[in-house]
């Protein structure tokens, strides 16, 4: 298995044993199409975990972008077989047929993904700036070698026409601008027992993150709220009664805690700004079937786009219910009510408990994926093996989602309501973005 | 249960109870220009180290100038006077410079200089008259060619010469994928009258601060490591137990290590609640620490720390004027008594890293007086130091010698700033204490000076290494308030506790090991 810096440099180095180079030259392009594409999400991956602004939601956002830019890349190249996303996601209009024949695909994938990218990461630090800017010259060089020189210029620019267009399109989503990370200058909380309390001592979390998030317009769901969760367990201190008995089981399930349990809860746990959060996490496993499986361009343009929407929208869902139900988190209730030295494993994040949004999001992705590639699709999961964490086996997306969703116990920062129902509520809008057509 | 409406800017403001006094900062450079410059290569660094290499009591200024020429400038204030400088001619003008440390290496008597750079690290040897010759060959140093951004010394028992150790950060080459590309750092240790090959601490997750401490008071000092979260792949902080004769081990988590993953730039160590114990400032981005042992009294003591920061009121993890209220960028921190009212104080230098628009351009630094109930007061405004400018290193020596400690910052891509502590209309006293003794380890690093006024003991351990690209040497100052004498005594690093004396305050006092205080005014 190749580590991601060690891949990525064989990518640049134009080392990487390309299935097929011998055949045709569409094949030839076809394949380095597809490496262009791998190679700008590896590095989305590491700006989303090193750009401050990129919370999961937003990193969710984000991708759904860059996804569908890459598809209409390519449907648009070939219309005949693959189908524009337009008139099926929300608001998106027909972004720029090309203007001419003899359209690189790997030129215009760069063009794109280039100008995409700088967009979308514009607000990272010198370091990411940096390395877009390398990124975007090693591959300029790449695609260009062999090409004729107006056939490159005419690509770059078609690529960059499209990426224009799905950035004019995301503008009026109210996800465009995220001030102050995502937390509220100001912030009234919940007046009744059992609603959120901050539980970080940063000073920016003393407010929840993102609390308009679920006013964004969302991709293919109808609405905010299509995917609705019945309420979590009443809250009570009454020891009887389910909020507690549930309290109680995240008490003794951190307490008692197994080295596969922990292992679990740290594989999930992809903290922002510490990894490239969950719904990275689920791109990055896409990177690695694609590399495994030598997936054409446009079948990884393609999961791309269909898993960017699902995570993002999963995000617009899960924080609808969020601030509707404003669930106090299980750190606060148990050590006010069961243990003042209750320490969960993982970071609880700032923001209300119910439901989890990693169970929401990777219930839409396994939901996506599932469609995609197939039940029992078995898969390794590296994408934190750089971080020292080892490589965990799957035998299908479900199977992961679930192992996703109760990390969440594990880790001491969810209620087993807000992981089930998440899960459930993720399968809901899965099944809003498999309704997109994509190849016909 | 009555819960409130949670109004932030309240609640990142303690109560304020008996409000210290505020000192009044001058802006006096006394003729010094410099600027530390340069892009990306030099984002981080910075630094400026403060000491008396002109052997007249008064600390001269070296900084790091990044893609321009260090500099030396001596310091010709007169006591209790404006200050002055003039450049010098050193020997130690070297470009690359990131930040640079003083300490007596071969103790001498005469300072030398350990100099970090993007490149060649080098050792100084002072000449005296504060000129110095490359020393690197004689004393066995590796300088190594990394980007290097950390450090800190200590002597073990029983060795002649100092241990180092050398924090490295990034390696500049990977440019399209910099992130998990944390080089080694390096501890050089002696082996006989030089230093042996380096040894990589590895793992290495960007170390941009590194502090030998004895945090436990076992004798022994630890290495702690501030690491840039940014750049490594599966860090956190660091701390190493590093015995004599023996190789250098991490803490664990069955140790009771914690885990602990931030945007590490600086340390700053000091027992600001009196109990024996040091604390310890980090500073990072949006979330600084200031950490407390947990259990002090346990037996062992283990190496848990309470993060203590947002319950005094020392966060400073977001401008506190100049209306820009992104999150804070903190790099070199430092504790001091400016005030001379016996609490220390906490000095945190801000600045954005480079056009990172999440984060506050405009970012002043940070003066946070202890109160007397262990907060702290942001009085930067109004101590008339809340610059705007992108600052990374700096230091609190009294430049000119009125017992009132002065202010040097380093700033990126703009002129260092000084200010000039004016004191604070009050007639505090003060006591300035240099122990020695026979060398190796002339200047007692590792010691402890502990001071009685007021029916407080204040404690200082003498370092070297810590805060962002700076140190300085000298005598520990301690505020006295009003005592007009305070008992003083000094723990030697070989645990030799010596005797209490009484001295007079508002002096410079040599404390050597085996004789009698003297006054150097």
């Amino acid at each position: 298995m190749l580590s991601r810096r060690l891949f990525t440099g064989l990518v640049l180095a134009g080392l990487v044993p390309v299935p097929g180079i011998a055949a045709t030259e569409a094949t030839d392009r076809d394949a380095l199409t597809r490496d262009v594409l791998l190679t700008w999400n590896r590095l989305v991956l590491e700006l989303v975990r090193h750009t401050a602004t990129y919370s999961p939601p937003v990193a969710a956002r984000a991708f759904a972008c860059t996804g569908i830019t890459a598809w209409e890349v390519l449907a648009g190249l070939a219309p005949d077989h693959r189908k524009s996303l337009a008139g099926q996601v929300n608001a998106l209009t027909a972004p720029p047929a090309p203007t001419a024949p003899g359209i690189d695909p790997a030129a215009a994938m760069h063009g794109a993904m280039a100008f995409s990218v700088r967009h979308y990461f514009g607000n990272t630090g010198p370091t990411g700036q940096r390395a877009m800017r390398a990124m975007d010259s090693r591959l300029a060089e790449r695609v260009a070698e062999g090409m004729a020189e107006d056939v490159v210029t005419r690509s770059l620019e078609h690529g960059r026409d499209v990426a224009l267009h799905i950035i004019e399109w995301a503008r009026s989503d109210g996800g465009e601008v995220v001030e102050n990370m995502g937390f509220p200058q100001t912030w009234a909380l919940g007046t009744q027992p059992g609603h959120w309390e901050p539980t970080s001592k940063i000073v920016q979390q003393q407010a929840p993150l993102l609390p308009d998030w679920p006013k964004n317009r969302p991709m293919a769901m109808p609405s905010a709220d299509a995917c609705g969760l019945s309420a979590p367990p009443e809250y009570s201190e009454a020891p009887a009664s389910e909020f507690h008995v549930q309290a109680v089981e995240v008490y003794e399930t951190v307490r008692n805690l197994t080295a596969e349990q922990k292992l679990i809860a740290r594989f999930w746990s992809d903290d922002p700004m510490l990894s490239p959060t969950p719904p990275g996490h689920w791109i990055a496993i896409l990177l690695e079937i694609t590399q495994r499986d030598d997936l054409p361009a446009d079948r990884l343009a393609d999961a791309l786009a269909r898993l960017g929407i699902a995570v993002s929208d999963a995000f617009i869902a899960c924080w609808q219910a969020k601030y509707q139900f404003d669930l106090v988190r299980p750190v606060t209730y148990i050590r006010r009510h069961i243990d003042p030295s209750f320490e969960p494993l993982l970071i609880t994040p700032p923001f209300p408990e119910y439901p989890s949004g990693h169970s929401t999001q990777s219930g839409a992705a396994a939901s996506v994926l599932t469609a995609i590639f197939g039940d029992n699709f078995a898969f390794d999961d590296v994408t934190h093996v750089d971080d020292g964490l080892p490589m965990r086996t799957f035998p299908s997306f479900h199977a992961a989602a679930e192992e996703a969703a109760i990390s969440r116990l594990y880790g001491g920062i969810h209620f087993r309501a807000a992981i089930e129902n998440g899960l459930s509520q993720g399968e809901c809008v899965g099944e809003f973005v498999n309704r997109l057509v994509t190849f016909q | 249960m009555i819960r409130t409406a949670l109004a932030l800017t309240v609640l990142a403001s303690p109560a304020l109870a008996d409000a210290p006094e505020v000192p009044r900062f001058l802006a006096e450079t006394g003729g010094v220009a410099h600027s530390f410059t340069g892009e990306w290569e030099y984002m981080v660094g910075g630094g400026v180290a403060a000491f008396d290499c002109s052997d007249d009591g008064l600390p001269d200024l070296y900084f790091a100038g990044g893609a321009g020429a260090a500099s030396l400038w001596r310091n010709t204030s007169v006591k209790g006077g404006a200050l002055s400088f003039e450049r010098g001619t050193s020997g130690a003008e070297v470009d690359a410079v990131t930040g640079a440390w003083p300490l007596d290496f071969d103790s001498d008597g005469k300072m030398d200089l350990a100099v970090l750079r993007q490149g060649e690290n080098m050792l100084m040897r002072g000449l005296g008259d504060c000129r110095f010759e490359r020393a690197n060959e004689a004393w066995g140093f590796d300088g190594g060619t990394a980007w290097s951004t950390a450090f800190a010394a200590t002597w073990e028992a029983g060795q002649p010469l100092p241990t180092l150790a050398v924090g490295n950060y990034i390696d500049p080459l990977e440019e399209a994928f910099p992130w998990g590309a944390c080089t080694e750092n390096w501890l050089h240790r002696p082996e006989g009258d030089r230093l042996a090959p380096p040894v990589a601490l590895t793992p290495s997750f960007c170390a941009l601060s590194m502090l030998f401490t004895d945090w436990n008071r076992s004798g022994v000092p630890a290495l702690r490591i501030s690491n840039d979260r940014e750049y490594y792949k599966g860090g956190q902080e660091q701390l190493w137990h590093l015995q004599p004769g023996e190789p250098p081990r991490l803490y664990t988590e069955a140790e009771g290590w914690q885990r602990l993953r931030i945007w590490g730039m600086g340390i700053a160590g000091a027992d600001l609640d009196l109990d024996g114990y040091p604390e310890y400032f980090l500073t990072s981005m949006a979330d600084n620490k200031l950490q407390a042992l947990k259990a002090p009294k346990a037996a062992p003591i283990l190496p848990q720390y309470a993060d203590v920061a947002f319950a005094k009121g020392a966060h400073a993890q977001r401008p506190y004027t100049g209306g820009d209220v992104r999150p804070s960028t903190a790099w070199h921190p430092q504790f001091a008594d400016v005030n001379n009212d016996g609490r220390l104080d906490l000095f945190i230098a801000k600045g954005n890293v480079s056009e990172m628009p999440d984060f506050a351009q405009s970012d002043p630094n940070n003066l946070l007086l202890q109160n007397a109930d262990g907060t702290f007061t942001e009085s930067g405004e109004r101590a008339g130091v809340a610059s705007m400018l992108t600052a990374r290193g700096a230091a609190l020596p009294d430049l000119n010698g009125d017992g009132w400690l002065d202010l040097v910052v380093v700033n990126r891509n703009a002129g260092v700033e000084i200010w000039r502590n004016q004191g604070t209309g009050q007639p505090r006293h003060w006591i300035a204490i240099d122990p020695q003794q026979p060398a190796p380890n002339l200047h007692a690093v590792n010691a402890w000076v502990e001071v009685r006024a007021n029916g407080v003991t204040q404690r200082h351990e003498i370092t070297v290494g810590g805060g962002h690209g700076s140190g300085q040497s000298g005598p520990l100052h301690f505020g006295l308030m009003d005592a007009p004498d305070a008992e003083v005594r000094v723990l030697w690093p070989d645990g030799t506790e010596g005797a209490w004396q009484t001295l007079a305050a508002d002096r410079v006092w040599t404390l050597p090991r085996d004789g009698t205080a003297s006054a150097a005014n």
